[in-house]
């Protein structure tokens, strides 16, 4: 076949026409490029606003002596300064978040199981409620722990009051995260299962829900690490104690409860020991889920 | 000998003349109420190796899984018709679907071996499930079970690394392994090689023909070659009219690819569509 002149001309038309169409996309893409660039810049100014501040006013505070190991002081008109430490609140919230967890994170994968494997009318019931009590907003279950636990159990103002204000908040989250675990182990390890004779209970216990436990862990400590900052739940009924308390009869103080106290405080120098304590909870939450993610990208390497 | 039009081989023994292991009498599977495949009718021969063929849609890993109940985990399924494993109707004859399914074993078209378990945990997994607790027991069933599917002497030394340490095709040898170790009579085997490469589909294409003496082989194909080179019987199905997958052709495979019956059986094989 020869190529005549007209072939040529065409040719070169559309070399010409894809020359031009590629310097328009070129042009395009430059300007999209630079609007997400602005988007990105939008959305992280807060954040890293946030954190400026947090590190700015934060880390003086936590440096100071004693700040970890001392129990508060009231600052009084000749010693402004003298807010003591937060070793009460710490221990606090330590106990606080442990009976919470002893309690919680039996149930809420347990519920998180049977939300997964039950097809059943309760089953779906239980989701609404749950998906509901996610979104609930977290003061509720601080009254409900007031109305239960120190009124009517007579408990009083109490580190197991808070523990249970802080379990009803975090049993729906772990339920939700145990559930989508569950449910993301591909079926075709349950039906390798059945298919070897195993009974659909079996298949449940010794391949789905070890298949899931990667999930199930980093869903658990995400949970727990979040509500470690958790105020509402425990600011009813922990009592707020300047004495370092893990009984869990015993009123305690806890980090968020403190910051919610020094903030109201007269004496700056209280209102600013608040950051040194929200540090303290930020990083925390930080390593904790640094961690997490660190240990569930590690075993899933493992598995692969 | 018999004679089947269109075969002159001497050596050729017609499978439909064998004892059955399975036999399949207007089988039909339907979800919700819409039919996926309709009235299937042949017997599975013992110790051969049965291949369903046909495309996308034709219902062959639909009737593969009625034949061990799998479909019971599926909401809306429902399985008519007949389904005999030897003399037992294994869906009206009291048989529990735990022992069905030790007697039917099933190997999946991706290679699936359970993810927190080593390489001898999968291997003796089925044993345990049917409480099997010895270890003299289990690990002889392991090493058999390895053997018999061409594994053994490649993870012998690492029977304690995890199962997703091995290649694709080893993964998928140790899950016919973990089949074969509960002794079943009867292997499902729903395109085992659709997600492999040539060379480790060769060596479980040899492997099957290998099994066939001591089970009964069923497998699932889009791979007419492959169809041609394992199987002894060979069951053509298609989409009907409705949607529903329905059975063409169901000849010994020399016959089904050198002289079908059913015109659509020679378009399909010739490339025609599918």
């Amino acid at each position: 076949m020869t190529v005549t002149i007209k072939d040529a001309e065409i040719r070169e038309h559309l070399r010409e026409r894809s020359v031009a169409t590629l310097r328009r996309r070129t042009y395009i893409s430059g300007v999209m490029t630079a609007l997400c660039w602005l988007a990105i810049t939008f959305a992280a100014v807060p954040l890293v606003a946030v954190i400026y501040q947090l590190l700015r006013r934060g880390i003086p505070v936590i440096v100071k002596s004693g700040f970890f190991t001392t129990l508060p002081q009231q600052p009084t008109i000749f010693d402004a300064n003298n807010t003591g430490g937060v070793s009460n609140a710490l221990v606090g919230s330590l106990a606080v978040i442990v009976y919470a967890a002893l309690f919680a994170v039996p149930i809420g994968v347990l519920m998180g199981v049977y939300l997964a494997e039950s097809t059943s009318k309760f089953a779906s019931l239980l989701r609404i409620i749950t998906a509901t009590m996610v979104g609930a907003p977290s003061i509720l279950m601080g009254l409900f722990a007031f109305e239960v636990v120190v009124q009517q159990m007579h408990v009083g103002f109490s580190i197991i009051a808070g523990s249970f204000g802080l379990a009803v908040l975090v049993l729906p989250v772990l339920a939700t995260a145990t559930e989508i675990a569950i449910r993301n182990v591909p079926s075709t390890y349950r039906e390798a299962g059945l298919a070897l004779g195993a009974k659909p209970s079996t298949t449940s216990l010794k391949i789905v829900l070890p298949a899931a436990s990667t999930g199930i862990v980093s869903g658990i400590i995400l949970a727990l690490s979040r509500a470690v900052g958790e105020t509402a739940p425990i600011l009813l009924v922990i009592g707020g104690a300047y004495a370092i308390a893990w009984h869990p009869n015993q009123a305690a103080s806890a980090l968020p409860f403190q910051m919610f106290q020094d903030v109201q405080s007269n004496y700056p120098s209280l209102q600013n020991e608040t950051w040194g304590i929200a540090l303290v909870l930020v990083g925390a939450v930080f390593i904790i889920s640094f961690a997490a993610r660190l240990w569930a990208a590690r075993k899933k390497k493992v598995q692969r | 000998m018999t004679s089947v039009s269109g075969i002159t081989d001497p050596q050729f023994e017609d499978p439909r003349l064998l004892p059955a292991a399975m036999s399949l009498r207007d089988v039909s599977v339907a979800f919700h109420g819409r039919v996926a495949v309709r009235d299937v009718t042949f017997d599975v021969p013992a110790n051969r190796v049965t291949a369903l063929i046909g495309p996308s849609g034709s219902g062959k890993t639909t009737l593969l899984r009625s034949l061990n109940r799998l479909h019971d985990l599926t909401k809306g399924a429902s399985v008519s018709g007949t389904i005999l494993l030897g003399d037992t109707d294994i869906y009206q004859g009291g048989i529990p679907t735990t022992v069905l399914r030790s007697r039917i074993g099933m190997v999946f078209q991706r290679p699936n071996p359970f993810p927190t378990m080593t390489i001898y945990e999968n291997a003796v997994a089925g044993l345990r499930f049917n409480g099997v607790k010895k270890k003299s027991v289990l690990d002889a069933a392991a090493e058999s079970a390895l053997t018999s599917a061409d594994l053994w002497d490649s993870v012998k030394q690492r029977l304690n690394a995890h199962a997703a340490t091995l290649s694709g095709g080893e993964q998928q040898r140790l899950c016919i392994a973990r089949a074969l170790a509960v002794e079943p009579e009867v292997l499902l085997m729903d395109e085992p090689t659709s997600a492999l490469d040539p060379i480790s589909t060769k060596r479980i294409e040899e492997l099957m023909v290998e099994l066939k003496k001591r089970v009964t082989i069923v497998i699932v194909t889009h791979n007419m070659q492959q169809a041609a080179r394992v199987s002894d019987l060979t069951a053509f199905l298609l989409m009907g009219e409705d949607r529903a997958g329905e059975q063409i052709e169901v000849s010994p495979t020399l016959k089904l690819f050198s002289a079908p019956e059913d015109q659509r059986t020679l378009d399909y094989i010739q490339g025609r569509f599918g």
